[in-house]
Order: C-alpha cells, then sequence, then structure tokens
C-alpha cells in the first residue's frame, strides 16, 4: 500500500473509530497510522473537537414544568 | 424451608414495588431521554408532548420492559415509534444522490477557508457557530437524522440503535454514514460563505 493508500483507509475508518466499532486489529493498524501521521492525525483531532461541540450545543435542557408533568403521569399508589 | 405460596396482599405489595422502581428509574432517565427527542423533532412543544406520550405509554406497559436491560433504549424506542406513529412519516430512505467527500472534508473545507496555517483544531471547530449547527441538525433528512441523533447525540451505539429504530444494523451505519455527510456538508457551506 502506499501512503496514499493508508490515509484513504484512515479516512474511512474514522467514523467507526469514533464510535468504537472497530475491530481491535483495525484500530492497532489506525492507531499505528496516526501515530506517524500527522495529517490524519489533526483531521481525527478536529473531528473529535466536532463531535463534542456539535453534543454540546444541541443539548436543550428539558423544562422543569415538563419533568413535572412527566412525574404526575406515575400510577397513584 | 419449604415454599411459601404468597398471599394476594402479597403479591400485590411485590408489584406495587416493582411498578414504583421502574417508575423512578425511568423518571431519573427523563433528561437523557429529552435531550435525544428535542433533536428528532423540529420544535420544543413536540418533543414536550411526544415525551408526556411516551413517559405515558411507558407506565401503563411497564411489565414489558425487562429489568437490567436498557432502559434508556426501551423508553426511545416507545418514543420514536410514538414520532413515525404520528403519521408525519414512515421509516423510508429518501432518493439519493452520491455524495462524494470522504469524511476529512469538512475539515479540508474549514482550513482552506482560513488565512492562516491551522495549529489548532479546536480553533477550526469554533469557525462554526451554535445556531448553524442546530440548524443544519435539523435539515439532515428524518431517516438520516434519527440515527445521527441517537448516535451521536445519545451515544447509543450502532446495534441499540437498530433496535431502538427496528432497522438492520448495516442500515443504521450507512444511514450514520451519510447523515453525517449531509450534516457536514451544510456546516460547510454555512462556515464558508
Amino acid at each position: 500500500m502506499t501512503y496514499d493508500d493508508i490515509c484513504d483507509q484512515c479516512e474511512e475508518w474514522m467514523q467507526p473509530f469514533m464510535d468504537r466499532e472497530l475491530s481491535d486489529a483495525e484500530r492497532a493498524e489506525a492507531e499505528a497510522h496516526l501515530e506517524g501521521c500527522g495529517y490524519c492525525r489533526k483531521r481525527y483531532r478536529f473531528e473529535e473537537s466536532l463531535r463534542i461541540f456539535v453534543r454540546e450545543v444541541c443539548a436543550e435542557e428539558m423544562a422543569p414544568e415538563l419533568k413535572a408533568k412527566l412525574a404526575a403521569l406515575r400510577t397513584p399508589l | 424451608m419449604s415454599e411459601v405460596t404468597p398471599t394476594e396482599p402479597q403479591r400485590l405489595a411485590a408489584e406495587a414495588r416493582d411498578r414504583v422502581r421502574f417508575e423512578e428509574e425511568a423518571l431519573e432517565l427523563s433528561d437523557q431521554v429529552y435531550r435525544v427527542a428535542r433533536r428528532l423533532v423540529g420544535s420544543r412543544e413536540e418533543a414536550e408532548d411526544l415525551m408526556q406520550e411516551t413517559y405515558a405509554r411507558a407506565f401503563r406497559s411497564w411489565r414489558s420492559y425487562t429489568p437490567g436491560t436498557n432502559l434508556r433504549a426501551w423508553l426511545l424506542r416507545i418514543l420514536t415509534n410514538l414520532n413515525i406513529d404520528r403519521g408525519r412519516r414512515k421509516q423510508r430512505a429518501p432518493e439519493m444522490q452520491p455524495l462524494e467527500e470522504g469524511d476529512y472534508f469538512l475539515y479540508n473545507k474549514l482550513e482552506e477557508a482560513s488565512r492562516e496555517p491551522v495549529s489548532d483544531q479546536d480553533a477550526v471547530v469554533e469557525k462554526l457557530s451554535q445556531t448553524d449547527v442546530v440548524s443544519a441538525l435539523s435539515a439532515v433528512p428524518h431517516d438520516f437524522r434519527d440515527v445521527v441523533v441517537l448516535v451521536d447525540l445519545g451515544d447509543f451505539t450502532y446495534a441499540d440503535a437498530a433496535q431502538i429504530l427496528d432497522i438492520p444494523v448495516g442500515t443504521v451505519m450507512s444511514r450514520l454514514h451519510r447523515g453525517r455527510r449531509i450534516l457536514k456538508t451544510a456546516l460547510a457551506e454555512q462556515a464558508t460563505t
């Protein structure tokens, strides 16, 4: 495999890598490549920050009134 | 000691205790369930209605929950089913246009758009605004968005998401892949125009 092929493979693995869904062997191979490849490492780090960012900005807390309404749905004892 | 058959009052007391326990556990998860629900639908009002319907149904059918299994996934399965039942939609994948960009696409776009070489990846992320992200996510077609919301915001595994949506794991993976790309394409457009 050429350098570019390995980077292409690493790009394809990025999502399952972040989702912790790669096999152990694939994960080890990706980690070994990332160790030596600044190009891929930057992009993996970006993806990680992006996911945290998306999760944070999309988090909207529930209104306390809704919480009370849900609690009121319980079966009375 | 011989087995003692519980009396009817004892049986009822045990059942009441199990039910209360279920209700407490389900309510403790409500913040987490809401966070997912809020992004599965377009508005806060819809999310609130859906939460109430979900909890009403969950409390009615608590006996069908198997203790020790993933209660958050169980609740979200009810919620996504109710969401589909609202007649708004069926689980049907929209027409596919090929998306050629790979997974490094958004980073490459953002880096290209910045004047100086990028040393800090967090700074690249900060080029995106909260409203951009929220509107880009809400613009992702439902079938893809459901999966992205469950996995990326709800932190469910592919297998959990497959069970919640009642679709094969392979479909979860392909929709996730595509959903994230649609999201990133929209983010790239917003950040560079």
